[in-house]
């Protein structure tokens, strides 16, 4: 067939000044001349969050993917400069809030580690399983929205039966259903009761009763494997360079978990795996964080049969109260009077955590004299993912985006911070 | 045209029209901050959104309705607008979330907008995040609204007189008002790569290696804590420090850079690990650099690292840090292009918390 060329007269859309295009005109004339074009994902789309993808396309074939984000950029990083330590334990759980545990963990446990704060053995264990709760709640949350990706209607219904025990286990134990803010410096806010506590064992075996159901429903579903099987594949070594996190490097066959290589709370005295895939493609994606949520239920009972007893709050914090001054151990009357004037010694901290989507990253610079943060840097695992999932849409089909999508569990709130 | 419309506005068959509209809300896909979470509550098994007539759409085009949930960024409040203009008409725009309302827990943000000022709202829904069935209340709200024409407060909170059972004392009442307990340093001393003597002979050995490995590229290496170990040196050198340490140090963590006005510098921050090596995977080496604050310009280790170009355009955004040789310097990445300049920079202020005492409460 002899070749033919169109001559178009190419000129960049006008929009691509009013609605603020990121990319320069010249890749827009370049992509018209090779014959491809450009197609713009979002910024409302029928998924989770909001972020524009431009795709270049040839015929139907993803040849690049430039990612728009920031439109969820709410500038916690400026914001909490401005606070004391103790203010930005809710502020800094707002990037995903489906999984306070894990976010409050991350930021209260730099502040321990700069203040040398022992927490005691209950607490431990108790923050232990709210952060494991925040990982079921978020796995069902994104096999929730991988199925609205798939149009799989019933797929989005059954994860989102299942969190309500997640989200009635967190009102009972710490007063919301979401957003907790209930882990604080040195120990937890209030100690969960017996009843509580059997709650949450018992709504774990419905848990697990209920996946088995979803596992016939849409894991196994021949109609889910053939849209996820083989599709935006990473492997190992691009997975490594592109700095990608969690149960998505994980599926890439890298055994990297932050609960097993630095660990801390009660994980190391728990007995549990560490789920890993070797594909690397979105079907892998999606089954390495159901078998989490196995373990994590796993952890979650264990953790509860082997609580011990004692205080919840650190006794060099609940120590500072003047015996005098003192009506009960309780730390939520002298809230004000420990927390508010908290000073960080003069350095900088950075603390690693699994949160439930991969490697969260609390980084605190502190000038030693004032009682607020000089820095705080937050690397989401959504924001350091982002790159691999750019990578990993190259050289799919564009009616395979969903499916990346959705097996990456992108949300946007979360990478843009 | 316009007869048509007044027709089905006032005519005899308008009832028939707002019970249509009543029980087919169609809330459009525009899921933008996190109070999406609730919403999809909602929406799910749980508590059935869709009984009372409105079910989710992907497309605005077939939709009347638009829940913005929460924070509206100044980059969203473009997107709102556009989808807004896009629906046809009756359309309402019900707003939930703290920061949908006055800004909330975000409220003297650099990159927030409130959504009244772009589009009209017909009801607000408080709470951070508001619960599925306060958001069902809302939707409840609005089509009452439709049936009477009449936007009315939902919630009626009755007030109570306690000046006849408390007594306010005269000092009291005469106090002046507080003053935040903030108190942050005029001129703070700066210092990431402080060195702690711990026991951790691994890290001792580690950095032996590294000493041997980078002979001459180095100002100095420390331990700074277990498992970290940071590495100074200065930015031309750094592009031949990423050379030699991609292949161990295989990815990076996270890219800052600290600001500080009263040294004329910014410090420059490489957190790289390794998922490579199992031994080196709990290690993380900072590499510091320092470069003036009035001519930020720094090698970018994109090249090397793919992980970091991200976090260095996101730099460059926040701190006007020229990162040469990375593609997307002077270009908007994650912020919208009418955010202020460079706001993460010290000299970037951003309104405080003040009290206002009510005069009826002083």
């Amino acid at each position: 067939m002899k070749d033919m060329a169109i001559d178009i007269p190419v000129e960049p859309p006008a929009e691509l000044k009013s609605l603020f295009i990121p990319i320069p005109p010249e890749y827009v004339e370049d992509a018209y001349n090779k014959d491809e074009y450009l197609v713009l994902v979002g910024p409302q789309h029928p998924g989770s969050g909001h972020m524009r993808i431009i795709l270049r396309l040839k015929g139907d074939i993803i040849m690049d993917a430039i990612p728009d984000p920031g439109y969820v950029h709410r500038s916690m990083e400026k914001l909490a400069e401005n606070r004391l330590y103790i203010q930005n334990i809710p502020l800094l759980e707002r990037p995903s809030i489906m999984d306070p545990g894990n976010y409050n963990l991350g930021y209260v446990r730099v502040i321990e580690k700069a203040m040398d704060i022992e927490v005691p053995e209950r607490a431990r264990y108790i923050r232990t399983i709210l952060a494991e709760l925040g990982r079921i709640g978020t796995h069902l949350y994104d096999a929730g929205i991988l199925a609205v990706f798939l149009g799989h209607t019933t797929g989005f219904m059954w994860p989102f039966g299942l969190r309500e025990l997640i989200c009635e286990s967190f009102l009972r134990a710490t007063g919301t259903r979401i957003t907790s803010s209930f882990i604080v410096p040195g120990g937890i806010r209030w100690d969960l009761d017996e009843k509580v506590l059997d709650f949450i064992n018992k709504s774990t075996y419905t848990l697990e009763k209920r996946l088995k159901g979803f596992e016939r429903i849409f894991i196994k579903n021949p109609a889910v494997i053939s849209r996820l099987r083989d599709v935006g594949i990473l492997n190992r070594r691009e997975a490594i360079e592109y700095g990608v996190v969690g149960p998505f490097l994980r599926a890439s066959g890298v055994e990297y978990d932050v609960r097993r290589v630095e660990p801390y709370e009660a994980y190391p005295e728990l007995d549990w795996d560490v789920p890993i895939a070797e594909d690397g493609d979105a079907y892998s994606r999606f089954l390495v964080r159901v078998e989490e949520i196995y373990q994590s239920i796993s952890i979650i009972r264990q953790a509860i049969s082997d609580m011990p007893g004692g205080p919840v709050m650190s006794e060099d914090l609940i120590g500072r109260i003047k015996e005098k001054d003192k009506v009960s151990r309780d730390i939520r009357g002298y809230f004000y009077r420990i927390f508010s004037k908290l000073k960080l010694p003069s350095g900088e901290y950075t603390v690693l955590t699994e949160a439930a989507r991969g490697t969260l990253l609390y980084s605190i610079v502190s000038d030693g004299e004032s009682n607020v943060p000089y820095r705080v840097r937050i690397i989401t695992p959504g924001w350091a993912y982002l790159r691999g999932f750019m990578e990993s849409l190259k050289g799919s089909r564009v009616s395979d985006l969903q499916a990346i999508y959705g097996s990456f569990g992108y949300f946007p709130p979360e990478a843009d911070r | 045209m316009d007869e048509h419309i007044e027709f089905l506005k006032s005519g005899p068959l308008s009832l028939v029209k707002r019970w249509g509209a009543k029980w087919s809300l169609w809330p459009v896909h525009l899921v933008t901050a996190c109070c999406g979470v609730e919403l999809a509550h909602a929406y799910a098994c749980g508590y059935d959104g869709e009984r009372l007539g409105s079910l989710n759409y992907g497309i605005c085009r077939q939709t009347n309705l638009i829940i913005v949930e929460g924070a509206i960024t100044r980059k969203m409040a473009k997107v709102l607008r556009i989808t807004w203009e896009q629906m046809p008409d009756p359309k309402f725009v019900i707003v939930m979330g703290a920061c949908g309302l006055n800004g909330g827990l975000f409220w003297n943000g650099y990159h927030m907008v409130k959504p009244s000022d772009v589009v009209p709202v017909d009801y607000f829904i408080p709470g951070c995040p508001p619960t599925p069935e306060a958001l069902l209340r809302g939707i409840r709200a609005l089509q009452d609204k439709i049936m009477t024409g009449e936007t009315n407060s939902t919630a009626k909170f009755s007030k109570a007189d306690l000046s006849s059972i408390i007594e306010i004392p005269e000092e009291i009442k005469q106090k002046r008002v507080p003053t935040p307990p903030h108190s942050i340093a005029k001129a703070p001393v700066i210092q990431i790569d402080g060195q702690r003597e711990i026991e951790w002979d691994e890290g001792a050995n580690l950095i032996q290696t590294l000493k041997k490995d980078l002979e001459g590229l180095y100002i100095s290496i420390e331990m700074t804590d277990l498992n970290r170990i940071c590495l100074k040196t200065t930015p031309e050198k750094t592009p031949e420090i990423a050379e030699r340490l991609k292949f161990t140090f295989d990815h990076v963590k996270s890219v800052n850079v600290v600001d500080v006005p009263n040294e004329n510098k910014f410090i420059i921050e490489y957190v790289v690990s390794s998922y490579g090596v199992k031994d080196l995977m709990p290690v993380l080496l900072s590499i510091i650099t320092e470069i003036p604050r009035d001519n930020p310009r720094h090698p970018s280790l994109a090249k090397h690292w793919p992980s970091a170009d991200y976090m260095e355009r996101e730099m460059h955004e926040f701190f006007g840090v020229w990162f040469e040789d990375n593609p997307w310097m002077g270009r908007n990445f994650l912020l919208s292009p009418d955010t202020p300049e460079y706001p993460l920079r010290k000299d970037f202020k951003l309104p405080r918390e003040t009290y206002v005492l009510r005069g009826d409460s002083r």
